[in-house]
């Protein structure tokens, strides 16, 4: 075990640091609100955030979790909003660790070259929490299968070239790739409260050929579980590199911001709220440790504890922080002028997103039973 | 950055584990996991056992008999031995005063006293706090004054954790009146078997007595007893505060109570079934799990990097390690509920049989939670802390 960067993770994360300080300052996020934008993600690409997981023979890094963790460290403190998430970890290592080599070909070189967005759809109406597929279903045709359904909440499900969605083939739960613009597939593009994008995509008749199945059973669910768990993982590193930052910018705010002839910064009561925003940081980042060893557990329901707890303990971090930094701003805090509140936007979605506490907490139960 | 444990910690982990299932006497592990009071030999046993294997000062440094581990095994170590069950190691001499003399002491005095810890032929107390110092030490009253070739102690100490057995003392006095607060203060060690010193126990609220106040009257010292240089003590006495919380994390001694917890909540039944079923209970001991997991990564991460001053991480380690000991604590109790109100100090202190109705693994959960509370005060309260983690990151 050792926690000190190597020499390419170092460059890795100072390159990173750059970028995003640069490129992701608040007018020019702002300034991108609505799609993703070619540049911004492709700026990323460069720097290696598109084939990070990508296996080495198809053109990627297949970089460890560890390297994950402080590349996503980064992308945090910069409050990217690009996919990678959803497309460069969870879609990346689903289809990294399938057998279909058709579309491993098809798919992961050209993430890694920043040629491919992917997204992954598995939520459907009234079940967020599931992953199994309920409603959406998979026919089998003489030439591949037929796709009827819907799927919720996918996460820049109208950036993505191709959409990986779960769906029940003759009652088993199956896995497809689905290509942007094909027939029957309609795409409803929204915004999301931490400038984000996703989209609700409607399946009729939808046509796709044989070599498009990913897998099915067992492997599909044990696929999907694996993508959740990797991306939860980046998640919570994300909030971390969030969190660091925030009560970083809240240091200087209340140094610099004086009432009663004295700094902020002078009054004990709000040092000592910084001093906590600080330990839950380090604490969530602790965790986030924990879940990055977990992820390279060969035994499921272990990597699964690991994972779960990190995204509790994190969460309830993330909204300490967050709420914490809005209440240290004071007035200015809750006005949509200052970063702090995009900063809080988006540590509020950690707990939300990829199963939110009541569900973790559930798993829980459920793995010790 | 390699996030997984390498053949050779698995080895070692496997190594300390073995060691410890074979040696750590039965009756030892049966007391601290029903959370009896140890006696003084209790942990003198464990001790020299240690020692024998050459373990005794799994910090130290080889050349003062020390394993020379690095920090990742220290901390397996310490994992390993609380969660088999082992006491805790003796803290004054071995995370006290021993790297204050490794760092500063005379070479007589390293010659004299370092291998003695080891084994506990001298047990050592620590003499900083007093009544009107706790928080604010720097105002200490305890004078010291040079008379002829030695010097005479005259002052009250309080808090001295098992004074009652030690044979010395680490001890911060005035030696120059006229200076102030941390400037004029000196390290001193004392002889606690001599007359004038006098050893009155506290009584805390778990009815034991591991506290004491500790009155000198014209206590006498050798000047050779001086830790470095007259009027410096200060500079050692926050050298060792600085060690002792990052080893007050606690780490080891989560783990042990939260298997407690876990085999607790197992055996306990309310409404005709086991309370380990009650989901809220559930919920609860999967957090506080995953926090004693946050608090051992947070331990490495620190322990990692060595290189630098821990900085605000070691008083986050302390707040964390504090924190997460009476939550453990206070979940035992609650698991227990009712049932760990009955209270019998003689069986606490394993004098007598167990008499109560309910259970006896219930029996010290309330009293241990009582204990507890005193993490978040000693070592420098919490909010000391916290003013300490804002004075580094405001930079004031």
């Amino acid at each position: 075990m050792d926690f000190s960067y190597s020499e390419e993770q170092r460059m890795l994360t100072d390159s990173l640091r750059r970028l995003v300080a640069d490129a992701w300052t608040r007018p020019k996020r702002r300034a991108r609100l609505g799609g993703l934008d070619a540049g911004a993600w492709s700026s990323l690409v460069e720097l290696g955030v598109g084939g990070l997981m990508v296996p080495e023979e198809f053109g990627g890094f297949g970089e460890t979790p560890a390297t994950m963790l402080a590349v996503h460290q980064e992308l945090g403190r910069g409050l990217v909003s690009e996919p990678t998430i959803s497309s460069a970890v969870m879609a990346v290592t689903l289809l990294g660790h399938c057998n279909n080599e058709t579309l491993k070909k098809r798919w992961l070189s050209a993430h890694a070259e920043g040629d491919a967005v992917l997204a992954l759809g598995w939520q459907e109406q009234g079940e967020r929490d599931a992953q199994r597929p309920l409603c959406t279903r998979a026919t089998a045709m003489a030439d591949g299968y037929t796709l009827d359904g819907q799927k919720i909440l996918v996460w820049h499900g109208a950036a993505a070239n191709g959409v990986i969605v779960s769906a029940l083939l003759e009652g088993e739960p199956a896995l497809f790739m689905v290509e942007q613009g094909a027939t029957g597939l309609s795409v409803e593009d929204f915004p999301t409260f931490d400038g984000g994008r996703a989209a609700t995509l409607r399946f009729d008749r939808v046509s796709v050929g044989k070599d498009q199945l990913i897998a099915k059973g067992e492997q599909a669910q044990a696929l999907l579980a694996l993508a959740i768990d990797f991306g939860i993982t980046a998640l919570c590193a994300q909030a971390c590199g969030a969190m660091a930052a925030l009560t970083d910018s809240t240091i200087q705010y209340l140094k610099t911001r004086k009432q009663f002839g004295q700094p902020l910064a002078a009054f004990q009561v709000l040092q000592h709220r910084l001093g906590d925003m600080l330990i839950q940081s380090e604490m969530g980042l602790s965790m986030t440790y924990a879940a990055t060893i977990g992820l390279a557990e060969q035994e499921p329901a272990k990597r699964a504890r690991l994972v779960s707890m990190a995204k509790i303990e994190v969460a309830a971090a993330a909204r300490f922080v967050g709420e914490s930094a809005v209440q240290l701003h004071g007035g200015m805090g809750v006005t949509d002028e200052m970063e702090v509140g995009d900063f809080f936007k988006r540590l509020t979605y950690v707990d939300l997103l990829l199963g939110d506490t009541n569900y973790h907490l559930q798993r829980l139960q459920d793995l010790t039973v | 950055m390699d996030l997984t444990w390498t053949p050779e910690e698995r080895a070692f982990r496997e190594e300390v584990r073995a060691f410890v299932e074979a040696k750590l006497p039965a009756n030892l592990r049966a007391k601290t996991f029903a959370h009896h009071r140890l006696k003084r030999e209790d942990y003198v046993t464990w001790h020299r056992l240690l020692a024998t294997q050459g373990w005794g000062a799994p910090s130290w440094p080889i050349e003062y008999g020390g394993t020379g581990w690095n920090p990742l095994q220290r901390l397996i170590f310490e994992i390993e031995c609380f969660k088999a069950g082992a006491p805790r190691l003796l803290p004054f001499g071995l995370g006290m005063i021993g790297p204050v003399l490794m760092k500063y002491g005379s070479q007589a005095q390293k010659d004299r006293f370092l291998s003695r810890i080891i084994t506990v032929e001298d047990w050592w107390c620590q003499g900083y706090s007093e009544p009107g110092s706790g928080s604010d030490l720097a105002s200490l009253n305890t004078r010291a004054e040079r008379v002829g070739d030695r010097y005479i102690i005259n002052g009250q100490k309080t808090w001295t954790t098992l004074a009652h057995h030690a044979d010395w003392m680490f001890c911060l006095a005035r030696t120059d009146a006229t200076a102030k607060a941390q400037r004029g203060i000196s390290m001193i060690l004392i002889d606690m078997k001599q007359p004038g010193v006098e050893v009155r126990p506290i009584k805390t609220l778990d009815g034991s007595a591991e506290v004491n106040e500790v009155w000198l009257e014209n206590v006498e010292a050798p000047l050779e007893n001086l830790i470095g240089e007259e009027n410096a003590g200060w500079t050692y006495a926050k050298y060792l505060l600085g060690h002792e919380r990052s080893g007050i994390a606690g780490i080891g001694h989560c783990h042990r109570e939260l298997a407690i917890l876990k085999s607790l909540a197992e055996r306990m039944m309310a409404s005709g079934e086991s309370v380990s079923l009650n989901p809220r209970v559930r919920d609860s001991i999967n957090r506080v799990e995953a926090q004693v997991l946050a608090l051992e990564m947070m331990v490495l991460r620190v322990a990692a990097d060595e290189t630098t001053e821990p900085g605000p991480k070691a008083s986050i380690l302390k707040i964390r390690g504090s924190e997460l000991q009476m939550e453990l604590a206070t979940l035992q109790m609650q698991v227990a509920g009712a049932e760990s109100w009955p209270y019998d100090p003689e069986w606490m202190f394993a004098e007598s049989a167990f008499h109560g109705p309910g259970p006896e693994y219930a029996a010290a959960a309330a009293a241990a939670y009582f204990d507890m509370r005193k993490t978040a005060i000693y070592g420098g309260t919490n909010e000391v802390q916290k003013g300490i983690i804002a004075k580094q990151i405001i930079g004031v």
